[in-house]
């Protein structure tokens, strides 16, 4: 049976090859980790498969800009979108001292070109930078539609932004002293980016700093107030692509220049909103926009297919990635647990047979446990950069507490008498510790590593947060976008994997510790 | 053979748990130190294997002196039972017989067979009982693996500290009869720690009365009737047996 379904997959990998070498190589397209990215993305491929006839792939959700840009430049992607106050600021880490738009594309497109070989396309239209957003129904901003035109006062209004806008020097403060508002400190809050929509729609605060083309500014009834002295850089969106791919693929001179001023803001906003509210998949959304355009042919589906997908549809067509962040999540919990398993058992030890500084050492590991998880991230991130490094290291410290409280515990824990006999027997204290104290103090110690697994699944979430990935990555995007499947996405595989660990674990107690002492634990 | 001489154990100083004692006790002969609880008679045993490490005196198993060798290898040439026998509740009944055997790297037919010979010697058959943990054991027979565990190395002597006093009567009396058997058949020495007047009397070709870390008296049962060294020991003996008889 199973050679037959070896040779099956043999038979129909070499179909695929075939396929390939027959074709010319498809285009790439790559996107960030968001909507935007996946529509932008998603129009790209459709006009090179559909309207160009040349043979493309959607690589979208890549990651975060680095990893795309890092994507790019080893051509692991051919082409995705990006924004010029994003290479501005982010990649070549200019101080936005320039205020004409026109000039930082200008700047951004010359520097890539001599940096990275990397070229910019004419700009799609829209700008997806920082916006003042308020109620559309808020009499006191009607007709005001210019952050010039707003009342320098406005110390009558609740304000928030995303906590990185709050910190950040090019941030709020600058902000409010490029334009010489004055604010009530007690009104300004900063909040999560995903929650700060919900929050101005229930009236719980009156203007939030957000991104200009956020789906939720159409959903929710908002309106941008434009940023017209242009203290915030352009986040013009445009096409990057390398000038070798340029010249393998001449095709992408007249698909990238398709899009020249193709969207505007209230059109990227309404897409947004379709795939983040209505819940349409971005393919969809793109192609009816293309059609409207009149760039594709065909008939506006008007209905959403979305809606009607079912829970099974979902996990299918989110298998791929699902097996990709399930992976990272079990590769930064072992990896951390074992870590933590392979210092605390010595050090549980040691401290039994030290126990004048095991008071020190649990003083410092009981602090370092209630740090909050999200702190400790944040501490770690100066230390170690972000990624795999912080991720794991934090996970490292929560698992160490319960594991080596519990050794500690368990070896202080075994009966002086079984000492003292097997000492009287002639036993040296190694001999004691190995053939005595450990496996007498076993249930207690795995207990401790059942602990700190079912803590470290959980805590492995937050990872994401680092950009190391795992099953977190969903759950704060479902989070931000208001996404409930994407959360479940990320939850429902965290918690089955933490129960499932537990089980397992539970079964290897019964295999691990000695029958003598289970039945004990019985009577 | 046990030869002790000027054992001392001085605590912080000044705190004289066992002061200057000295006694001899032939080879198979089984000697009982009783006393009340505090007055050195655990201190004493445990000196003698080192659990304890004297302030001073010196101590002779045979002709070996216990300054000669380590502490663990002294150890090694001495039986040793506790109360409630000490079975390691994780290993089964042959493991726990086994154990220090297994240690010093017996070969495991070697182990095998002594084991075996050791179970049918206190009575439990290895087929049945090898395997048990000790959770498994009535009280009586967790003692008589105690005593079997102490026996695997063949050691000259044997030391047991209050071995019987978890026992009921029945079971006390059955393992009074065990153990003189034992004595009796291997010619070991042992030395008994006990509180328990009847059972020194019963067991104990020498007693050893302590008080507040001294040997008060040293001798037969019939010394410790007929010539009581003082009222002490005349109180002692007269209060316990009373006690136990009535």
């Amino acid at each position: 049976m199973r050679m037959y379904l070896i040779w099956i997959l043999f038979v129909l990998s070499n179909l695929s090859f075939a396929q390939k070498s027959n074709d010319i190589n498809p285009i790439k397209v790559g996107s960030k980790i968001f909507t935007e990215g996946q529509i932008l993305g998603e129009m790209m491929t459709l006009v090179l498969n559909e309207k160009l006839d040349h043979p493309a792939t959607a690589q979208l959700n890549f990651g975060g800009t680095k990893v795309v840009f890092d994507a790019l430049l080893g051509e692991d992607i051919d082409i995705y979108p990006e924004y010029t106050g994003t290479g501005y600021v982010f990649i070549l880490k200019k101080e936005n001292l320039i205020r004409d738009p026109e000039r930082i594309y200008k700047e951004v497109a010359l520097a890539y070109k001599e940096r990275y070989q990397i070229l910019w396309s004419p700009p799609m239209g829209f700008n997806n930078s920082y916006a003042l957003v308020v109620r559309k129904d808020d009499p006191r901003f009607s007709g005001i539609s210019k952050l010039s035109q707003l009342p320098k006062d406005l110390r009558s209004f609740r304000y928030a932004s995303p906590h990185e806008f709050m910190e950040r020097t090019d941030g709020f403060r600058s902000f409010k002293d490029f334009y010489q508002f004055q604010f009530d400190p007690s009104q300004i809050m900063g909040m999560d980016a995903g929650l700060m929509y919900s929050a101005l729609k229930e009236k719980q605060v009156d203007m939030i700093m957000a991104y200009a083309t956020d789906g939720r500014i159409e959903a929710y009834h908002l309106k941008t107030i434009k940023d017209d002295l242009h203290f915030f850089p352009p986040y013009w969106a445009a096409w990057n692509f390398k000038e070798k791919t340029l010249k393998k693929y001449p095709i992408l001179k007249e698909a990238t220049e398709l899009f020249h001023n193709l969207i505007s803001e209230e059109e990227m906003i309404r897409m947004n909103a379709a795939v983040d509210e209505y819940k349409r998949s971005p393919k969809e959304v793109a192609r009816n926009f293309l059609i409207k355009k009149g760039i594709l042919t065909g008939k506006v589906n008007k209905k959403s297919s979305h809606s009607k997908r079912g829970v099974l549809e979902f996990l299918y067509q989110k298998r791929f990635y699902l097996y990709k962040i399930m992976k990272e999540h079990i590769q930064l919990s072992s990896l951390s647990l074992f870590l933590a398993i392979l210092i605390s058992l010595p050090l549980g030890i040691l401290l039994t047979r030290y126990q004048k500084i095991s008071g020190p050492v649990f003083a410092v590991i009981n602090t370092l446990q209630t740090i909050p998880s999200l702190a400790l991230l944040g501490l770690l991130i100066p230390l170690t950069g972000i990624g795999f490094v912080p991720a794991i290291t934090a996970l490292f410290l929560y698992c160490l507490l319960p594991l080596i409280r519990n050794t500690y515990t368990g070896i202080q824990g075994v009966d002086s008498k079984y000492i003292e006999a097997s000492k009287g027997m002639g036993l040296t204290s190694f001999q004691i510790l190995k053939t005595v104290e450990i496996p007498l103090a076993l249930p207690v110690i795995l207990a401790g590593v059942r602990t700190s697994s079912v803590i470290v699944i959980g805590t492995a979430t937050l990872a994401a947060l680092v950009g190391a990935g795992g099953l977190g990555e969903p759950i704060f995007r479902g989070v931000a976008t208001i996404n409930s499947s994407l959360i479940l996405l990320g939850a429902i595989p965290s918690a089955l994997l933490a129960i499932l660990v537990d089980k397992a674990l539970s079964l290897a107690e019964r295999k691990l510790i000695s029958k003598g002492l289970q039945l004990q634990e019985k009577r | 053979m046990i030869k002790v001489e000027g054992l001392t154990k001085v605590y912080d100083s000044d705190i004289r748990a066992v002061n200057d004692i000295s006694f001899t006790i032939p080879k198979g002969k089984i000697a009982c130190i009783i006393g009340t609880s505090g007055c050195g008679k655990t201190t004493t045993l445990k000196m003698i294997n080192r659990l304890i490490e004297p302030s001073e005196g010196k101590i002779w198993i045979d002709d070996k002196e216990c300054h000669e060798m380590d502490a663990v290898h002294w150890r090694r040439r001495i039986g040793y039972v506790i109360q409630k026998a000490g079975l390691l509740p994780h290993l089964t009944v042959r493991e726990n017989i086994e154990l220090l055997a297994k240690i010093i790297k017996r070969p495991k037919r070697e182990r095998l067979k002594r084991s075996n010979e050791l179970l049918e010697m206190i009575d439990l058959d290895p087929s049945e009982f090898a395997t048990r943990y000790p959770i498994e054991l009535s009280g009586g027979q967790q003692q008589r693996v105690g005593i079997a565990r102490a026996l695997m190395e063949d050691p000259p002597v044997l030391l047991m500290d209050e071995p019987f006093g978890a026992l009921d009567p029945i079971t006390r009396n059955t393992m009074h009869e065990e153990v003189l058997h034992l004595n009796s058949k291997l010619g070991k020495t042992f030395v008994i720690v006990t509180h328990d007047m009847e059972e020194a009397f019963k067991l104990g070709d020498e007693i050893l009365l302590m008080d507040k870390g001294e040997i008060v008296q040293k001798g037969s049962k019939e010394d410790f009737i007929n010539h009581p060294k003082n009222d002490f020991v005349e109180a002692f003996v007269t209060q316990q047996l009373n006690r136990d008889n009535l």
